[in-house]
This record gives structure tokens, sequence and C-alpha cells, in this order.
């Protein structure tokens, strides 16, 4: 076992219940403590035996008397030792004065000498659970107690039934400082995840995900449109088989991922089976339904052909050259040529016909167990999620087997593989007009009737036509997946450990659409739209380390680690495209008559040295140094290698004299640690080349069709490097009450400097943007994580935690604003955060005129692109969690609530829903549009409905934009465990029910259906809720076997 | 030992990183070695025509100021920054504006490519008219990119080198709208004899840069100048004004005689024009559409005459614009055509008091389209006529807008009288990157 198999920790963490494996206190840093037991209970004999020894007995207990196997006790002072066995006895021989040490995994050891009677009976008080269990940090593990870093571990059995499809979208709410958004109910589509805020521009902003030592893609590979989404890859991965998640947060736990720990790092360990353990079964089945939130309020058709009728009137008196009046005013009777009548108009309900019950079902199945040489997990797990639109689903089935086997004492290899088979049903869910689902429901004005007179469907706005696209939709992706490592790793000397690892991530993503001569992309004269995708991303990462851990005696322990690992990522994608097929019943693009293809291919490598060296003095005084060197491909050769060290310090005021008997504190330990951690993740893989592409063709003359053309692509910088960001934390833990209450306190100041951006440089140069390092970005901010045993009895408890965490990003530094998505609505801009709207902004509305007000910045007398300003951020000031969970007798509970506060959300619904009728039959008029101003004296904030002036043509009206704070009962948890006097009737261990709901209310002052949409993947928009469906409302019923 | 053997890899890699690092691109070059023999001048030539017909140039956006800005177009979709052009109020952040400007300069950058590099070529298999065959249509272009930035936006910077460094033109200030015409000219005289006299319609000839030359002077008042140079066209047996008016575009014809200058479409390299016109039913958006005063004129058979065959009907009885209409999306876009030419030489003979030669030309034009002759008579009658036509006539190609300013008629036709908007603003996007730009007052 070594420190740094992130994969074995769990097993640590359930040693003390399986007694067998060499165990790890010393190696764990506990002081005085550093057996070396490596065979079974009890030892039989002992080489090293005095002739003075005597044969010692005893029984080890907990407060309870619950006996306690695997219980190490060592002679003090020598390395002697046994493990107790199942029923808490051992056996061993000793000097008759030898203290015997009793160390147990989540007790506090105990010190016992021998007596007379020879027959111990010993009770271990158990440790604040807390603090002693152990967490996985970059290459190795550690004591909680013993981290100088800041780092959050989450409790998979609180998240795991949340019926979302990536475990990133589980964590909301769950660790102090990681934001999560989830910005749309489509199940299986991309998370909004920032680890204590938003670093970089062009650069990636999520966190690295480290499943089982492999550095896995987190960049969806979708090409087709869903309107403006993605996929996650994360999604690929089964929540199911996870049993452990590390959000390591600050510069000394994330440096020694050097360049690409800038954004946090996420450690997921998965489950592995235990040496010597009869073999477990686990089932777990659920089933539920996902229904849609409350939706949108829109007007009626009456209500909608009034108000077009009021613009229109209105619009002629502004503008008498534009001819509109009373008497051609667009509804009015039939018979004077005109739609009809506002009163004679129906309304037709579309997102009825749209949105559904959609259906949850999640099974898993795994088994784990192993005997003294091997272990093993399997887990198969098989997952359908329906949206509550319709047709969107995703499915997903996995396969996960990991096996470890020991070879001799000295040396273990193992595998990890994770199979995944992730099917998507998709939609446009988002922006854009053809094929787009949600717009075409939401955006169809009611009065439009579905059908054509002659009863064909009928298009409008142009939008496809609803049941047209519901009937038709064929939109679908595969996604396979392997993610798998194979290691080995053997005691080289004592204390000495060298581990070898090969990993690989690939992923095959085949995506089709057919859009057939029904549907709008479709239709004549295209006659049917196929496109084909077949992207492929795989990564192999090779990794050596080395690492050593020493008692140096007199309380000082030493651990290091070195090592090194290279990685190359290659994506290739090739596509195809066919029109003109001969009719629907041919979807083949080799039955099409005009086809296309293209294929892309791109590559970088990056290569690593690191090293970590941590010292501790009597468990009081730590201090930890990391460095590491990385060379990347994607920079050019001035600045291909950077180097990113840190140092963290943490000092236990516990262990203390002064603090050593105040019974108030369990704990408490002070923080602190510097570092320099880099991004160069999202960039183009040739982004510092001067290049040239190969151009769409063009032809030399009339006849003889495109031939090969070449162009310009992109200036090259020589000098393109690391973006840098440089942390600083500061952290108190502290534990009272024997472990009752817990609190984690934590402040940071990051900065990010070398910004990698495609900076906006003038077209005059032939090009619009240029990768550079320009810009600054700062975050600074606040966690505070408390967890409280309210009560704790024995057939009743109530557990709360909660944390709240604050971060305030700032562009500190930025040659050049740049504006994000259609119609610039977001602007980063020196000075102020990053997603902030850039709008002008509506003071009022004058009841005298009922025209728009907006503010005139300079003062010029008109309202000019210099009046835009910036008029917030889709930033929450805070956000964080709280959760309770209950047990009684065999019921067991937990509620948890999520909250964001001070975020705001640009309404592109409502943006297009209150057009003031000036897109008249091309898009929906919200109910909100009724609150117009229509005579003098009313007071509103909507404008007189008029294609004149500024009223409804400035489309960056801050009038849209709206305060997103929230307060969401994220899950609801009811559970009951049968008794075991019935299930072991059945041979079965444990048997639970359990009832699951999410979402299931939602405090807001948002006036769409979910103040977390947004409408794009893009990094750098966030708080746009255009299209997309609103997380569902989801209800389960469920079942926990364990055999 | 057995340590040492497990350290190896560890050697062995830091002295091979640099390998390891060195990844390539496998579908692009260095811009060092991009035009230098033969192969790589012509791809480098056919890639500057491809930017001229990009969505943001010709291919649509482009030519969308030239309409919009005019009387006949109405807003018809969702995005309400299209209105600004109908209005004339077009902010210093409309989208398409600042797409218009980087995609006018990226044909410039691409033909300066070519001005800077073409010469210094040495290849025995490219013979000396070849090579300035290519040079000329390079310059050609960087006039046509010229001309269109001076008339949309006055006096611009001139940038008449390939950057190669970011920071090239920093520092650089505006020309004035003389001096950008003055390079226009210096351009086109430098193309002309570089070029060979024969026809290609996709193609520029010396055939097209006197066609773009007549345009020059129409636009510089040089009307001498304008008519002498469309009469090479109109005198080219080679380009008719070919009946009935659809016979140029419809049934997926390309390159007819009609045509002088057009871009070229493929099903692998398509024009999204159709698309913002084309109605949901023929799977467009229907962004904006020909208004009720111009359906009213073009389906006049007196005044529209069969030219009302660029519009069609719904079957919910909504109007749109025909014009560019294929699938897949092929329709070219018509930069120079034979009927240009005719009105150019019509308004320059009327200026100079040949009013019968001016009706002639104009007449060719009405006969075309299915019309008597004009009953002009006066001068000012006659460039009235001549007004009217070219509003029909290029109601979808982009002449309107500069027709009316270029004639200073932009305040008695659309009613605008505020000059300052005779320009389009520069694009704030391009203020903010480059401290040099001076703004368009007024905005």
């Amino acid at each position: 076992m070594s420190i740094f198999d992130q994969a074995q920790y769990p097993v640590m963490r359930r040693l003390a219940r399986n007694a067998g494996f060499l165990l790890i206190p010393a190696v764990l840093g506990s002081p005085g403590v550093h057996a070396s037991i490596t065979t079974s209970p009890p030892l039989p004999a002992f080489t090293d035996r005095f002739p003075a020894d005597i044969p010692v007995k005893g029984k080890v207990t907990d407060s309870n008397g619950q006996q306690l196997p695997g219980v190490s006790v060592v002679v003090k002072g020598s390395k002697r030792g046994a493990l107790t066995r199942i029923d808490g006895s051992f056996e061993l021989s000793a000097p008759p004065d030898a203290i015997l040490i009793f160390t147990y995994l989540g007790y506090k050891s105990q010190e016992v000498k021998i007596s007379s009677t020879s027959q111990l009976r010993v009770q271990l008080e158990t440790d604040d659970k807390k603090l002693s269990e152990v967490v996985v940090v970059g290459y190795g593990i550690q004591e909680r107690r013993n981290l100088t870093s800041s780092v959050s571990t989450i409790n998979t059995s609180e998240t795991k039934n949340i019926p979302v499809a990536g475990f990133d979208a589980q964590l909301q709410g769950k660790a102090a400082g990681l934001q999560i958004n989830s910005n749309t109910g489509v199940p299986g589509d991309g998370v909004f995840v920032r680890v204590r805020g938003t670093t970089s521009i062009n650069a990636g902003n999520d966190p690295l995900y480290v499943v089982d030592g492999v550095f896995v893609n987190n960049t969806s590979l979708q090409s087709v449109s869903t309107g403006g989404r993605a996929t996650s890859p994360i999604a690929d991965i089964n929540p199911g088989d996870i049993a452990s998640i590390e959000v390591l947060k600050d510069a000394s736990a994330t440096a020694i991922y050097g360049s690409r720990g800038a954004n946090g790092v996420v450690i997921v360990t998965t489950k592995r089976g235990n040496y010597s353990q009869k073999t477990k079964v686990n089932v777990n089945a659920s089933h539920g339904i996902a229904t849609a939130p409350e939706l949108w309020d829109l007007t009626t058709g009456a209500e909608h052909a009034a108000l077009i009728n009021e613009y229109w009137i209105n619009t002629g008196i502004d503008n008498p050259a534009s001819n509109q009046t009373f008497a051609n005013r667009p509804f009015r009777p039939v018979s004077e040529g005109g739609r009809g009548l506002p009163e004679e108009q129906q309304t037709y309900d579309r997102l009825g016909k749209l949105f559904r019950t959609g259906q949850l079902s999640n099974y898993d199945l795994s088994l784990n167990g192993g005997s003294d040489k091997t272990k093993f997990y399997i887990g198969a797990g098989y997952t359908k999620q329906e949206a509550n639109i319709r047709p969107v689903f995703f499915e997903r089935a996995s396969l996960k087997l990991n096996i470890d086997h020991r070879i001799s004492d000295r040396v273990q290899v193992g595998v990890s593989n994770g199979i995944t088979r992730s099917y998507r049903n998709q939609a446009r869910a988002g922006d854009g007009p053809q094929g787009g689902l949600l717009q075409s429901a939401l955006h169809t004005p009611t009065y439009l009737p579905e059908t054509n007179p002659d009863g064909t469907p009928a298009r409008w706005a142009g939008f496809d036509n609803l049941q047209v696209l519901l009937d038709n939709y064929d939109v679908n992706t595969v996604s396979l997946r392997y993610i798998g490592n194979l290691y080995a790793e053997a005691e080289i000397l004592p204390d000495l450990k060298f581990r070898t690892s090969w990993s690989a991530d690939y992923n095959n993503y085949d995506e089709s659409e057919y859009w057939n001569d029904k549907t709008q992309l479709g239709a004549a004269p295209t006659y049917g739209l196929a496109t084909s995708s077949i992207t492929q991303n795989s990564t192999w990462i090779n990794e050596q380390t080395l690492s050593y851990r020493k008692q140096l005696g007199q309380g000082h322990t030493l651990g290091a680690v070195a090592g090194n690992t290279i990685q190359q990522n290659t994506l290739k994608r090739t596509f195809a495209q066919g029109t003109g097929f001969p009719n629907n019943s041919y979807e083949d693009i080799s039955s099409a008559s005009n086809r296309t293809s293209g294929q892309t291919w791109t590559q970088a490598t990056l290569a690593s040295f690191f090293s970590r060296l941590d010292y501790n003095y009597n468990s009081k005084y730590y201090l930890e140094v990391s460095f590491r060197a990385d060379g990347s491909s994607r920079f050019g050769s001035n600045h291909r290698w950077g180097y990113f060290p840190a140092v963290g310090a943490a000092w236990r005021l516990k262990e203390e004299q002064f603090l050593k008997d105040v019974r108030l504190f369990s704990d408490l330990k002070l923080r602190a640690s510097y570092g320099i951690t880099g991004n160069q993740s999202g960039i183009n893989d040739f982004a510092a080349r001067g290049l040239w592409t190969g151009a769409s063709g063009y032809p030399d003359s009339e006849t003889g069709g495109d031939k090969p053309a070449t162009a310009p692509l992109q200036l090259s910088n020589p000098d393109l490097r690391w973006e840098k960001t440089k942390q600083a934390n500061i952290g108190l833990d502290a534990v009272f009450l024997d472990g009752r209450l817990t609190l984690e306190v934590n402040v940071y100041s990051k900065k990010t400097s070398d910004v990698l951006l495609q900076l906006p440089v003038p077209s005059n140069t032939g090009y619009s943007t240029y990768y550079s390092n320009a810009g600054e970005i700062s975050n600074k901010g606040y966690e505070v994580a408390v967890r409280s045993e309210n009560i704790k009895r024995s057939n009743f408890t109530w557990n709360t935690s909660f944390s709240i965490s604050g971060n305030r990003n700032r562009v500190e530094k930025l040659p050049v604003p740049i504006t994000q998505y259609n119609r610039d609505w977001i602007r980063m801009q020196q000075g102020y955060a990053m997603y902030s709207f850039w709008m002008y902004k509506q003071l009022s509305v004058d009841p005298k005129t009922g025209n728009a007000i907006f503010e005139d910045v300079n003062g010029d007398g008109s309202i000019t692109v210099a009046d835009r300003q910036i008029v917030g951020n889709a930033l929450p000031k805070f956000f964080g969690g709280i959760n309770n969970s209950f047990s009684w007798k065999s019921f067991d509970a937990s509620v948890q609530f999520n909250f964001q506060y001070g975020n705001k959300v640009l309404n592109l619904n409502r943006f297009f829903g209150e057009g003031g009728g000036t897109r008249d039959a091309n898009r929906i008029l919200f109910a909100s549009q009724l609150k117009r101003w229509q005579k003098e004296g009313d007071l509103t904030d909507v404008p007189r409905l008029t294609k004149a002036g500024n009223n409804y043509t400035l489309e960056q009206n801050s009038r849209f934009i709206e305060n997103g704070s929230f307060l969401r009962l994220q899950a609801l948890t009811v559970g009951y465990t049968l008794p075991k006097a019935l299930t072991s009737r059945w041979n079965i261990d444990a048997l639970r029910i359990y009832f699951a709901g999410n979402n299931l209310w939602l405090l807001t002052k948002y006036t769409g259906p979910d103040p977390e949409a947004n409408v794009t993947a893009s990094q750098t928009v966030q708080g746009i809720d255009l299209g997309t469906p609103p997380q569902s409302r989801m209800l389960q019923f469920g079942l926990n076997v364990t055999l | 030992m057995k340590l040492f053997i497990r350290i190896l890899p560890i050697v062995y890699l830091l002295t091979s990183c640099s390998d390891f690092l060195d990844v390539a691109p496998k579908d692009a070059v260095s811009d060092e070695t991009t035009i230098n023999d033969k192969a790589s001048a012509q791809t480098a030539v056919r890639g500057i025509y491809r930017q001229l017909g990009d969505d943001d140039y010709y291919g649509a956006l482009f030519q969308t100021i030239g309409y919009l800005s005019g009387d006949n177009i109405q807003w018809t979709g969702s995005q309400s920054v299209i209105q600004q052009f109908i209005s004339h109020a077009v902010k210093g952040d409309n989208a398409n504006v600042a797409t218009v400007w980087s995609g006018i300069y990226a044909t410039i950058n691409r033909a300066n490519q070519v001005i800077d590099k073409l010469p210094a070529v040495n290849d025995a298999t490219l013979s000396a008219d070849e090579k300035n065959a290519l040079l000329g249509e390079a310059y050609f272009i960087r006039a046509l990119a010229y001309f269109d930035l001076a008339r949309t936006w006055g006096g611009v910077q001139l940038v008449v080198k390939a950057a190669t460094n970011i920071s090239d033109t920093k520092g650089l200030q505006r020309s004035t709208l003389e001096q950008t015409y003055a390079q226009v000219l210096k351009d086109l005289q430098t193309a002309e004899p570089l070029l060979p006299e024969t026809t290609n319609r996709y193609r520029a000839t010396r055939k097209t840069v006197w066609a773009l030359l007549a345009r020059f002077y129409l636009y510089q008042g040089n009307w001498t100048q304008a008519e002498a140079s469309a009469s090479r066209l109109i005198t080219d047996s080679r380009y008719r004004l070919i009946k009935p008016y659809s016979a140029f575009f419809a049934n997926n014809v390309v390159a007819t005689e009609e045509s002088i200058l057009e871009i070229a479409y493929s099903a692998n390299n398509t024009n999204a024009h159709r698309g913002y016109w084309q109605p949901p039913a023929n799977n467009g958006t229907r962004q904006w559409a020909p208004n009720d005063a111009f359906i009213a004129l073009i389906n006049n058979p007196l005044i529209g005459g069969n030219r009302s065959s660029a519009v069609a009907i719904t079957n919910q009885g909504l109007w749109y614009g025909n014009f560019y209409y294929r699938s897949p999306a092929t329709d070219p876009a018509y930069i120079l055509r034979i009927a240009e030419q005719y009105l150019i030489r019509a308004e320059a003979r009327a200026h100079q008091g040949n009013l019968e030669g001016a009706l002639q030309d104009l007449d060719a034009v009405r006969d075309r389209a299915g019309l008597t002759g004009s009953t002009a008579v006066s001068a000012n009658e006659i460039l009235l006529a001549i007004e009217h036509e070219r509003r029909l006539e290029f109601a979808f190609e982009p002449h309107r807008w500069y027709d009316l300013v270029r004639t200073k008629r932009a305040a008695a036709v659309l009613g605008l009288t505020d000059e300052k908007r005779y320009v389009m603003p520069i694009p704030a996007i391009e203020l903010s990157a480059d401290d040099a730009l001076e703004p368009n007052p007024g905005y």
C-alpha cells in the first residue's frame, strides 16, 4: 500500500472493519505508532521474543461494548504486534512491563500497560470522524487532520440518488467554494462548475477531473447543433460506481497538478473490493417521474391580436409615412382583408404539447469482495432519464471492473476499467429557429393555428411546426467511452515505494441527424438533410512516482513524492452531410444526391515532473512544499515550460499545552498556503503558430468547379505562454464538543495573470482576434462549512451541514473590452466581473409619452453606443447549501436546500415576448406585455407599443436583466430500512426503500421558470435564458438491497 | 539495479522531451511557406475570391447594408438590429456593421498577401502572363474592397501590406475619402495592364476592371470616363441584357451573359443569402422582406414589368424576395452586371447632355424588363427615371442606399436630412481595439 495510491484509499477508510492487510498509521503520520503488521491475526510467534515475555490476551470493544475486529495492537518500542480477531480478541507475547498501543482508524489511540491479570479489557473511544478521515490529495492520501491545504470531501451517499446524469451536477450545494449551476433541464447536458471563481477567458475554467488517476476529458465532443448547449462528457461516468469525491481548492493542494490546477481539481475514486471479504451484492433500483415546474405566462390569441393592432396604429401615428392606420390594422375583419378581429382569434397551447411527464429509471448492481490476494469490484449500471420535453432523453449503460492483486508482500498490481455507452436523443433546446423545439413551442404566437386551412402543418415565424418536429425529430448521439488504468507498485526499499501506471481515456462519439422533408431543415428544395459526425478523442497517460515516508524519531515525520507524467491527446473528427434524398425512407447519406464531407485532426502533448515534500513535527507543526514543471506542445518554443511551486503550513493548536486539556476543542488547526498554478486547457492546440489553412475552394472559370484554395488563418505568437494563477489561502479547522460540531473556514485570494485570450485586434490587420497573454483576473472569497450532530441518541439522530461561499470576481486588466454572444449582451471589461451585462439602462417609462427613458451617460442628448453600461453580472455574491438529515429507528430522512444570491439573469425569452408587437406574427407576446403604457399617467416599465424610437428597437435594454437569486428545495429523501429480523430470513443483509424528491420548490423573483438557465455552453457566457427547458421536478421511489 | 531500471524511463524522458512536445498540425502550414510556387500562388488567389464571397461580404451582409438602408425592404424577423438600417438609426454596436467591416479587411489581407509575396516567386512553370494575371486579380479585389469601404464608411485606414506582426497597423490613421478613392483608382490602374483582356465571369479580367472603373467614375461624377468605361463593356458582344429579367438568375442558371463578375458557390461552399430572404416554408427565416410600397411597384406591369419574378408570395399571403432561392444554396453573388453598365452610361450621358443616348441606354434596360420606352424628356426627368429604374433593377443588390447618398437624394427620398447618417458608424469593437481609429461624427 502506498500513500499515493488514490484508487486504494476507500479500502483504508474501511480497513478497520476488514482486518487483514498491512496498515498505515505511520504512513499517515500518526505519531508514536509505526506498526508494520503484515499477517492475519493473531501473530503466532515473534523472532525477537525475549525470554521474559509473557502471553497477553484481551478484548477490544468500542464504548458501546461492540467488539472491534482489526484493531492494531503494538508493543510500544518494538515492531511486535497483532490485529484483533473478528470478536475483538487478541493475543500476543510481551515483556511484563510493556505498554501496548491500540490504534484503530476512526478511534482515539490508547496506551495500556500490561497488568498482572494479563486479560485486558480495552475500550476505544471514537475520534472525530471528520478529522480522522482519509482524504485523497494529488498523488497521495492524507489524514484530514494532517492537511495543510483546502480540500472538500463530498459524501456521495447523499448525492448519488439525485437523478441527473453526471456526478458534477449532483454536487451542487455540497461543498463550499464549489459553484454549480444546471443550465438546462436536458439530462446529460453540460453543467456550469467553478471552483473558487472564474479565472480565465479563453482557456478552460472547469476543474480538472481525475478519475482513478486518469485525467479525463471534460470537453464536450458535440458537433451537431442543439441550439448552443453541449453534452457533458462527465455524464459517461456512472455515479453509482463512485466511492468518494474530493475537491482540491487551494494552491497547496492543486499545484502538484501544475498547469492543470488553476481551476481546482476534482478527484473521483471508484469503488473497489476488499481483501478477504465475502462477496457482497448490492442492488439499487429506482423509478420516478420528471415534470416541468411552472412555465411562462403567455397572452391569449385575442390579447396578442389587440396588442398588435395597438402597436400598428401607434407606429402609424409616430411615422405617418408608414401608412399604418386603424383602417388597415392587421386584425380587422376578414371581410376587409384582415386577419379577423382580435376577439375572433383562437388560442393554441403549444407548451402543453411539448412538455410531458418524463420517466426516470435507474438500476445499479454491484459485486465486491476478495480473497487474501485478489479483490474485485464489478458494477453494472443502467439509467434512463427522460427530459420534461419530448422527445429528449438520456440513457446510459455502464460496466465497471476494478481488480487488485497482491503478487507478494511488496508488489501489488491492479486495473480500473470503466466502459460506458451513453445514448442521447437530442433536440435543439436553445437558440435557433430551425428545428428549435422549445422556441417553436414558446415563441410562436398563440393565435396562430397549427395547421393551414388545407390541413397541412403550418410553419410560422421561421420556426418549424411543433407537431412535425415532435413526430420527426431524429437527432441522436452514441458515446462509447473507456476510462481505464493499469498500475503496478512495489516497495523497493523499506519506506520507499515505486509506482508506475498507464491510463487511457478513449471516447468514440458518434452523432447523426436526419431531417426529413417535413422539417424545415430538410424541406424542399433540400429534400432531406442528414449529417454524420464521428469524433474520436484519445488520451494516454504514463506516470511514475516514487514516494517515501519516514518516521525520523522524536516526532519528526517526513514524506516525499517525486514523479513524472507524460500525456498525449488526439482529437479526430470525420463528418459527412447529405441533402437531396429520394424520399423519407432513405436515411443514409449514401442515398443523398449531394454529399459533402470533412475531416479534422489535432493533437497536444504534455510532459511533466513533479515533487512534494511534507514534514510534520509531533502532528503539531506541518510544512509542505510542492513543485511541478510542465512542458506543453501548445506553446511557442520560447515558453514551452512552466514551473509551478507551492507551499503550505499548518499549526494544530490543539496539540499545544494550552489547549490540550480544553475540552471545548476537540481539534483546532490554522492553515496557510500560497502557490502558483497554471492553465493551458481550452486553447487551440496550435494557437501559438502562424498558420495558413486550406480554405474553401473557388473556381478558375465558369466550367470546372471549385479548385483548392488557401488562406491565412492566424498570426504566430512565439511568446504565447501559460496562464498563471497565484493563490493564497488561510484556513481554520475547528472541532468542538467531541466532534459534535465542526467548522471549516477559508479565505482566499486568487490572481490570474497572462490570461490566455483571443484578444480582439483591429480588423485592418486581416484578423479579428489574436491568441495572446493579456489581462488579469482576480477572485477573492470566503468559504464557511459547518457540520453539527444536533441530536445523537441511540434511536434518533439529527445532523446538519451548512456551507456558504462568497466570491468576488473582477477583470483587473484587459487591454480591450471583449463582447460576447449575439448582440454583445455580455461584455468583459476592466474593472468589472466576468459575465457582466452591457446594456442601455432603461430608467423609466415617461408617464406622459409612454416612451422608455434611457440613461444618457455622456449627456450628449442622444442615446448612442457610448451610453451603454455594465448593469450587473451573472455571478452570485454568495451561494451555498444546507442539509438536515435525520434517523429515527429504521427511518432516515434528509432535506437539502440550495441557495444563490446576487446573480443577474438576462431573460431573453421575455425580451422576445415583450417585443412590443414589433415582431408581429414572428414572436409570442408574454402576458407581461399587457402592462404596457397606454395612456397618459400610466405608471409602468413596459413602454408604449411602437416600432419608432428606442422603445423596442434597442436590443440591449436593461429592463430584461432580472434578479436571479433563489432558494431551492434541491432534495428531499425519506427512507425506511426493513427490520433485520425480517430481512435476514430472506438472507438479505439490508433492505431499504426510499422516496426521493428533487427540485420540489423554488423561491425566486426571477420571472422565467429557472434562474439557473443558460442558453449556451460557451464558457464566456452565463446567465442568458433563451429557449432552454427548466430543470425538472423529480419524484422517485427506490430500493437498496445488500446481500 | 532494479531501482535503476525503474528510474530509467524518467531519465529517458528528460532527454527526449523536446521531440515529444513538437506536434505539428496536419491541415495547415506555417505562414512563411505559403506562396512559393505556381500552385500555391493559384490557391492563394482563389482564397481571396472565397473571402470576397463570404457571408460577411458579398455573400450577404455587405449587400444588406446597400439594400436594407434604402426604401424597399421591411424587417420581418427576430433581429431588431435590422430595423436600425431601415430606420437609419444604426448604432456603433450594430453587429452586422462590425462583421462587414472585418470581412472586407480580411479580403484586403488576402489580396495583400498575394501582392506582397507573388512577385518574388520564382517558378519556371509560372509564366509571366499567368503571374501578372494573378497579381492583377489581387489588385482588382483590393480596389473593390477599398471602394466598398469608402462608400460605406468614408475614408478608412489604408493597409497595403500584409500584416506579419499583429502590431503592424498600430497607429495607422484614417485616410480621407479622397485618398481612399485615390487608392482604389491606383489599384485599378495597376491591375488593368496586368490582366488579360478575356471574358471570365468568375474571375477578374481587364474587362472587369473597366466595369468597376465605370462605377468608380460614376461615383466621382467623372461622366466622360464613366461613359467611356461602360461603353467598353456594352460594345463587347460577350455581354448582353438577356431576356426576360429572370433569365440571369432563375432556373439555377449561373454565369450568364448578363454577368460581368459574380461569385460562384457550390454545394460545399454555399451562399447564406437565401436563408435571410426565403420564408420558413422554403427553409429560410425571412429576416426581411420587400415592403408594401415596393411590392406595389414591382408588381405594377408598367413599372416593374417582368421583374416581378424576383418576388413571390407564400400560401399565407406573405411576400418575400425570391432572387436568392436555390438549394443547395448556390445562388451567385452578383457584383457587376451589364445592366448596371447601361444605367451608368445613361446617367453619364444625361449629365453630359446626351439625352437621346441616355434614353437609349435606359430603354435597353426597360425593354429587357418588358417595359415600353421611358417618357422622360428633360435631363432631370431622365435622371429621375434612371434612379427609379435602378431602384427596381437592383432591388436586392447593394445599390439603392449608395445611389441615394451618391446623388444626394437621400434627404428627398428617405427624409434623411442628417448627413452624418450617410455613412455607417465605425464599429464600436474596432474603436476599442484601435486607438488610432477615429469614429465617424454623430455616432
